[in-house]
């Protein structure tokens, strides 16, 4: 059960953004931003010194108060962030893994889809349908 | 039989593209294929995302090109890169013995010079799919007895 | 990172805790010497202040030499404030005791000196529990000299002023050599040491008395050391925190347990102590011991103290440089995202460092601070050791290069709840961007600065201060990839940044910069936002910002300059490109009428070289270039234009004003425009200016105000345009104004190139009939016209177009030149210049004599006519026209056929033609004569450059027919000298019409009616011809040059004149290219033979007949004179009868009755010009009648030959006419 998620292009802008909350949008793209930061942080060090961690799924980025902020980077560079209530302890970490896992085959589906242009938001409606049900963890 | 099926689309799309040049310009010496070179692109660019799916992070360009000859070319050939060589300098030589959309045509110099026209898509495919993995670099094919194929590749570094 | 068993080992308290949180504190710090560098009193600048102040800092370390010989390597740490509770935790950990005091002061006099003491020593008494020294540093007035130094005032007054206690020995100040050069001294009272120095004294011994001061406190640091390392460890105290106190009162002292926390809380107390004192290895064997012993009695606070004191001191002998920045101000020029220190660390170092036992290595450090921070974090009350101490582990992390650890120390920061006032919040927040941005954390650096902004102006922030607010926005801008610049906002082509918080952060900045009162500053944000910003907002919000921001610019204006901030920020400007939003940019050539022409020089001969290489590559350069320099031409002081289409994409109408060119080059007068733009409606607009230089002009935009914001749009700033446009000025051209008398026309038709006219004139002729136009020029520039040329240009023919327009070029010319506001007149002659001979007709029609074909035949004729504009086609009237004038030539060719036809015959057997029968064709009663009158003109600076312009006036001029001449023959005249032109005139126009046809007859013609007229004209004298005579090589075209020559002369002697009584116009006919057979030339020419015929002894007169009777002998005698000038040979004179049948045949079978006696021929071998010959003979007639008597010469291959005869030989001349000769009975 996540409260956010988005899809970040190669050059860090966004594509895609949803949140439970539509108010609270703004707040958590602040926040999912900072977190790019260290995404970057570990793809860099990730050849140095922790390259036996060659997860796509890079675990949690960082918590806050009440959030923690988990990514996952595709081999194409394509960033995956999910934000989980903090308050939320049941979740596992291998739940938050597939539910990347199937953010990133619905985004692969997605570039498949011959009116999506690849690094251009994604509008579609069955997508942005289908990231609701899996950040809802139904 | 989906195989089939991909290598007609394949050569139905070189003779539209062919086609199409022929219109356009009728003595113009060296064939156009950048349009053919241009669809392998973009579909590169697409499979790359679907085919690295389940795939670990590539640990350098090297992983990357053995992914090319192996799982990528499999699922796009279904066989392997015969050879793959590289002066680690950032030339990659990738040699199919029985490049899939030659193996149909004659073996030998028959039709040597329509050769091209059925690897630029390849040639596309492989820049499109590195292109999306942040690998810029430069594709050019060789054929000099077919059905035998050597895809170079040149990777530019800025 | 923090404990899950949060806070559970203190209880909630109202305890004072450490209120004053360091953010500043390295790990290094622990081993400094904490020194207070004090500001006192009012008369010391802040910044001479700060100048001392930096240069005391660099005394950081100094060297000093124990009693035992080791050199102990002492650091120290200055600070300008402390508050006293602080000290409270310096049981805790020593660094955080206070123990030097340096205070800085500025004195006038005696009274400001004892305040400052005073103030120094009231410090020294805030700070007495940890104090170990201080030092006064007093500036005294620069020139001492004016003051003889005196001693004893001052120390009066010192004893007077003197309030302070009292039971303190007086102590001396020690500066023995800096008194005698002041007459003021410290108060009694004051009992720290005093360093006297002139405000612009260079201070050297500054360092000097530093090192001294930091020695002083040392030893008592070192006296301290030994005193507690000599304390037995059983019998040592409790060590407290200060929140600790209450939580001990009660517990058994004695426990075991205790034991061992007072022993392991001194043990760490030691560390603290032997670290400052600079014995490193030492204090790590405390610190270690210290651990073991505190972990085993689970204190977990002192524990982390210990670790911290572990990680200290292993930091400090793994990386003794970590320096903290000493000027605290922000270095620009490094690059974002923070150079990551270097460790320089040399081999040789780092082996003596792995000898020191019980020292971390350099990833224990981290683990190890961690460890001490969970444990903090189990105390509410330890909130701020624990903040300092994850800024310090974050340091740390950020020399070792582990940013994302150092991130994680930063990230607890957040999290530890602590009750700061909102300042200590905003530091906060701060230190941590500034850390994130060392560690390349830009987004999380910007992260922060935002949330420091939000704090400053927090509804719970007492001091709103919006300043500060604004400027931290401003720096967290890179972070957000939001550039100040609108330009490289759009040159990034993929958007990197988030445009939703741009939007809300850009919307903060305005917010911000209203409230500090900056309007200037948020009109320029807000233009920003709208503009760089537009694409991402939705319409609705674009409409809104462009409602807010104009209400902004109404407090002030926004204007395309930068704007510097009092920081030296620069804010680059914000233009409106986007409102409106400009879809076209056109610049338009001037009117036809006056664009440039050059002026053509007669192409020089370049040579054979008609293309070189180089024009190639230049061909094939400009086409594959866009297209930024036009291929026209704007003029100097011209009103040039520039067309724009602009829509406007707000929901409102949208009034932009001021709306000028940009441009760069020559200097360019741009004329403003105001336009006000409905709702999403492209909208056209054209922008005038003036160039008042010559030269090469660039356009690069347009200006706007709208909304209250100038701008200038720059299209290399915008998509879709060139980068600019740039044209050719020329100098300045004087400029016409064109009238004539004449109507203008209805309509132009037929011309293709009719641009460039400016007026037009028309005008209905019959033909023949003349006319004059003026043409008047006005001069309406400030250039006198020095060049004036007239053509004309139409589909004429040229030699028809010469007859019809005529005008003096000398005339114009003596005008010239036509100064501003003069004015010239042109005479242009007008002359329905026709065709009068029945030309319209074939040669078919003629030869089998039915005119009532004509029609059709015109019509036929129309595609055989040389058109080639279509347009032309399909005009009949056209058609026609041309069709008759290239008819005339056609017409020539064929003469030969249709002469024979017309003068083999005489006219009575050309058949019947009544005047009735003769039906003209009425289509072609009118044709329309179109022509340019092209005026091109030039002067002053333009005409130097070679420029010209050109007008032209269009004149339709409608050729009515007037009268026409539809046949015609020669008749010999009853002189040798003249001959009849006999000519068959029709009255083309319905009016009557009087023909004055020799200049004294004349003759009535009803409309639509014909009239035979003769007329007498002089034969062709021989001078003309002479030439033709005298060459003798010539061939065929001798016949059609000596046509030529007679047509010319009956076309030049006959002069037709008409007029139409009723509408009294007059007008005359010519009748040139009249065709002539040659029997029809004989007439026309003289003969170059005289001839004197005599009949018995009488001279024969011209149509003289001879009566006789039958059986009378006739004498004839003829003689001939060559009138050539050349000798003709061969002349065989003839003399010969025939009777006349009238019936077309002649009868010269005459032997029967008629005799010649004598020789009817005779034969001349040469006959010298001017020379006579003569023959005679007598004749006999038999029988009475009528004959004829043809006498003739020829030359001797004439008569063998039957073709028609040319030039001198071959032809033969005859006495014309044939004598009559009535024989009667």
């Amino acid at each position: 059960m996540a409260v956010c998620a988005a899809i970040i292009g190669k050059d860090n802008s966004p594509k895609y953004f949803t949140c439970l909350n539509p108010d609270e949008e703004l707040g958590f793209q602040y926040k999912v931003l900072s977190s790019l930061d260290v995404i970057e942080e570990k793809l860099n060090s990730g050849n140095k010194s922790v390259s036996d961690t060659r997860e796509l799924y890079l675990g949690m980025l960082y918590s806050l108060e009440k959030h923690k902020i988990y990514g996952y980077v595709s081999n194409t560079k394509i960033k995956f962030i999910i934000v989980i209530d903090s308050t939320n302890t049941s979740l596992r970490d291998n739940e938050i893994r597939s539910m990347f896992r199937k953010l990133h085959s619905i985004y692969a589906d997605n570039v498949c889809n011959p009116f999506y242009i690849p690094d251009e938001p994604i509008t579609s409606k069955s997508f942005d349908k289908s990231v609701k049900h899996i950040i809802s963890g139904i | 039989m989906d195989d089939t099926l991909f290598e007609f689309l394949h050569s139905e799309v070189v003779n539209y593209v062919v086609e199409g040049n022929n219109i356009l310009n009728k003595d113009n010496k060296d064939e156009d294929l950048s349009n053919l070179e241009y669809i392998g692109f973009s579909v590169g660019y697409k499979i790359i995302e679907r085919l690295t799916r389940e795939m670990a992070r590539f640990k350098d360009e090297l992983d990357m090109m053995k992914f090319v000859c192996t799982d990528f070319w499999s699922a796009i050939y279904k066989k392997q890169i015969d050879n793959l060589r590289t002066n680690h300098q950032g030339v990659y030589v990738l040699q199919d013995n029985g490049f899939k959309f030659l193996t149909k045509m004659s073996n030998g110099k028959q039709y040597l010079e329509l050769a091209p026209r059925y690897v630029a898509f390849t040639c596309g495919i492989i820049r499109g799919s590195l292109a999306n993995l942040g690998v810029n670099c430069l594709v050019t094919a060789e054929v000099q007895n077919m059905p035998a194929c050597k895809f170079h590749i040149q990777v530019q570094r800025t | 990172m923090r404990s899950s068993v949060s806070y559970i080992l203190s209880t909630t308290t109202s305890e004072p805790n450490m209120s004053h949180p360091d953010y500043e504190q390295f790990s290094h710090d622990h081993a400094a010497l904490l020194i207070l560098v004090k500001q006192i009193g009012s008369c010391l600048k802040t910044k001479t202040f700060n100048k001392f102040y930096e240069r005391i800092s660099k005394v950081n370390t100094v060297k000093i030499t124990d009693s035992t010989g080791q050199v102990r390597n002492i650091l120290i740490r200055y600070i300008k404030e402390h508050p006293v509770e602080n000290n409270d935790w310096g049981d805790f950990q020593t660094h955080r005791r206070l123990l030097g005091l340096i205070s800085l002061g500025r004195y006038d006099s005696q009274q400001e000196l004892n305040e400052i003491c005073r103030v120094h020593e009231s410090l020294k008494v805030k700070y007495t529990s940890t104090l170990f020294d201080s030092r006064c540093i007093l500036f005294g007035v620069n020139d001492e000299r004016e003051y003889p130094s005196d001693n004893s005032s001052p120390e009066e007054e010192s004893s007077s002023s003197s309030k302070l206690s009292v039971d303190e020995p007086v102590s001396e100040p020690k500066e023995s050599d800096s008194k005698p050069r002041d007459k003021f001294t410290t108060p009694t009272n004051f009992k720290a040491r005093a360093i006297f120095y002139n405000e612009a004294d260079p201070c050297t011994d500054l360092e000097n008395q530093l090192n001294e001061f930091i020695n002083s406190l040392f030893w008592v640091l070192e006296s301290k050391r030994l005193e507690r390392s000599r304390e037995k460890i059983e019998r040592v105290s409790l060590l407290l925190a200060p929140f600790e106190k209450k939580d001990f009162v009660g517990l058994d002292m004695d426990s075991r347990n205790n034991k061992k926390r007072c022993n392991g809380r001194m043990t760490k107390h030691l560390g603290d102590l032997y670290l400052q004192a600079g014995l490193l290895s030492e204090s790590l064997g405390y610190y270690h011991s210290a651990v073991e012993t505190l972990k085993s009695v689970n204190d977990w606070l002192w524990l982390g103290a210990a670790y911290e004191g572990l990680c200290a001191a292993s930091a400090l002998v793994w990386y003794p440089n970590i320096q903290r920045n000493v000027s605290l101000h922000r270095n620009a020029s490094l690059p974002e995202g923070s150079p990551k220190r270097s460790n320089s660390i040399s081999t040789p170092m780092e082996n003596t460092k792995r000898d020191i036992i019980n020292m971390l290595p350099p990833d224990e450090i981290s683990k190890r601070y961690r460890e001490a921070i969970i444990h903090y974090s189990k105390y509410q009350n330890a909130g701020i050791i624990e903040t300092e101490a994850s800024f310090k582990a974050a340091r740390i992390s950020v020399e070792q290069n582990h940013s994302l650890q150092a991130a994680s120390f930063l990230q607890n920061v957040v999290f530890i709840n602590l009750t700061l006032s909102e300042q200590e919040k905003i530091q906060r927040f701060e230190t941590l961007s500034d850390l994130y941005m060392e560690i390349g954390f830009i987004r999380k650096a910007a992260f922060c600065q935002r949330l420091a902004a939000t704090r400053h102006v927090s509804p719970q922030n007492p001091t709103p201060n919006w300043n500060k607010c604004y400027s931290l926005i401003l720096q967290s801008f890179p972070g957000h990839k939001i550039s100040l610049d609108p330009t490289e906002m759009s040159t990034i082509h993929s958007p990197c940044g988030w445009p939703s918080l741009q939007i809300q952060l850009l919307q903060e900045l305005v917010v911000a910069s209203k409230r500090m009162g900056h309007s200037a500053l948020a009109t320029r944000h807000m233009t920003f936002l709208l503009q760089t910003m537009w694409q991402h907002l939705s319409s609705s919000e674009q409409k809104e910002f462009a409602i807010q921001l104009q209400s902004l610019s109404s407090q002030c204006e926004g204007a395309p300059v930068p704007l510097v901030l009092d920081t030296g920020i620069v804010i680059p400007p914000a233009n409106l490109s986007n409102v409106p939003i400009c879809s076209g940019f056109n610049l338009r050539s001037l009117q036809p009428h006056l664009q440039p022409r050059k002026i053509e020089t007669f192409k020089r001969d370049l040579g054979p070289f008609l293309f070189t290489p180089i024009k190639f590559g230049t061909l094939e350069r400009s086409s594959s270039k866009p297209q930024s320099k036009m291929d026209f031409l704007w003029v100097e002081n011209d009103v040039c234009e520039v067309t724009l289409k602009l829509v406007n994409p707000l929901p409102f109408e949208l009034k932009v004003s001021n709306m000028r060119l940009l441009t760069s080059g020559v200097v360019f007068e741009s004329i403003p425009e105001t336009v006000v733009l409905p709702s999403d409606t492209p909208t056209s607009l054209t922008l005038n200016g003036t160039p008042k230089e010559s030269g090469e002009l660039e356009i690069q935009g347009y200006s706007t105000h709208t909304l209250g914001v100038k701008s200038n749009c720059r299209l290399r700033c915008m998509p879709n345009f060139l980068p600019c446009y740039s044209i050719e000025v020329i100098p300045v051209l004087p400029t016409m104004e064109i009238k004539t008398s004449l109507p203008q026309s209805a309509t132009f038709s037929s011309f293709q190139n009719f641009e460039n006219v400016v007026t037009s004139a028309s005008i209905s002729l019959y033909n023949g009939e003349s006319t004059e136009c003026t043409i008047t020029l006005t001069n309406n520039s400030h250039v006198p016209i020095e060049m004036l040329e007239v053509s004309i240009q139409s589909v004429l023919e040229l030699s028809l177009q010469d007859q019809i327009f005529k005008w003096s070029q000398e005339n114009l010319e003596s005008q010239l030149p036509l100064m501003p506001n003069g004015t010239a007149s042109l005479t242009l002659y007008l002359y329905s210049a026709a065709n009068f001979l029945a030309a319209g007709y074939g040669p078919n029609e003629l030869s089998s004599g039915v005119f009532g074909s004509s029609h059709g035949s015109s019509l036929m004729s129309m595609s055989a006519g040389p058109s080639s504009l279509p347009s032309r086609l399909n005009s009949p009237i056209y058609s026609a026209m041309g069709s008759s004038f290239h008819g005339t030539r056609r017409n020539e060719l064929n003469s030969s056929f249709r002469s024979s036809n017309s003068g083999q015959s005489s006219m009575t057997t050309t058949g019947y033609r009544s005047p009735g029968a003769l039906i003209l064709p009425q289509h072609a009663a009118s044709t329309v004569v179109e022509g340019q009158l092209q005026l091109r003109y030039s002067g002053g600076a333009g005409l130097r450059a070679g420029y010209c312009r050109s007008s032209s006036i269009f004149i339709t001029l409608e050729m009515l027919p007037s009268l026409q001449v539809t046949n015609w023959d020669v008749l010999p005249a009853e002189t040798s000298s003249q001959f009849y032109l006999v000519l068959d005139i029709a009255n083309m126009t319905s009016q009557e019409m009087e023909l004055y046809y020799t200049p004294t007859k004349h003759m009535l013609i009803e409309g639509h009616e014909s009239c035979r007229v003769p007329v007498p004209v002089n034969r062709c004298p021989l001078s003309k011809l002479t030439k033709l005579y005298m060459d003798q090589n010539s061939g065929m075209n001798n016949r059609l040059d000596l046509d030529k020559i007679c047509s010319d002369h009956i076309a030049n002697l006959v002069d037709l004149r008409w007029q139409l009584l009723s509408l009294n116009t007059r007008g005359k006919a010519t009748l040139k290219g009249i065709t002539l057979t040659p029997n029809m030339l004989d007439i026309v020419r003289m003969s170059p033979l005289n001839w004197e015929v005599s009949v018995n002894g009488d001279f024969l007169k011209p149509q003289e007949e001879i009566n006789c009777d039958a059986g009378d002998c006739l004498s004839v005698r003829i003689s001939i004179c060559n009138s050539l000038e050349k000798p003709l040979q061969h002349l065989i004179l003839s003399i010969q009868f025939y009777q006349d049948h009238r019936n077309g045949t002649h009868n010269y079978r005459l032997e029967t009755r008629v005799v010649i006696i004598g020789c009817a021929k005779k034969i001349l071998p040469v006959l010298e010009p001017q020379s006579k010959a003569w023959h005679a003979c007598n004749v006999l007639f038999l029988t009475p009648g009528q004959y004829k008597m043809d006498i003739q010469c020829s030359t001797s291959d004439a008569l063998s030959t039957n073709q028609p005869i040319l030039g001198p030989c071959g032809h033969s001349w005859r006495y014309i006419p044939a004598v009559d000769v009535n024989v009667h009975i």
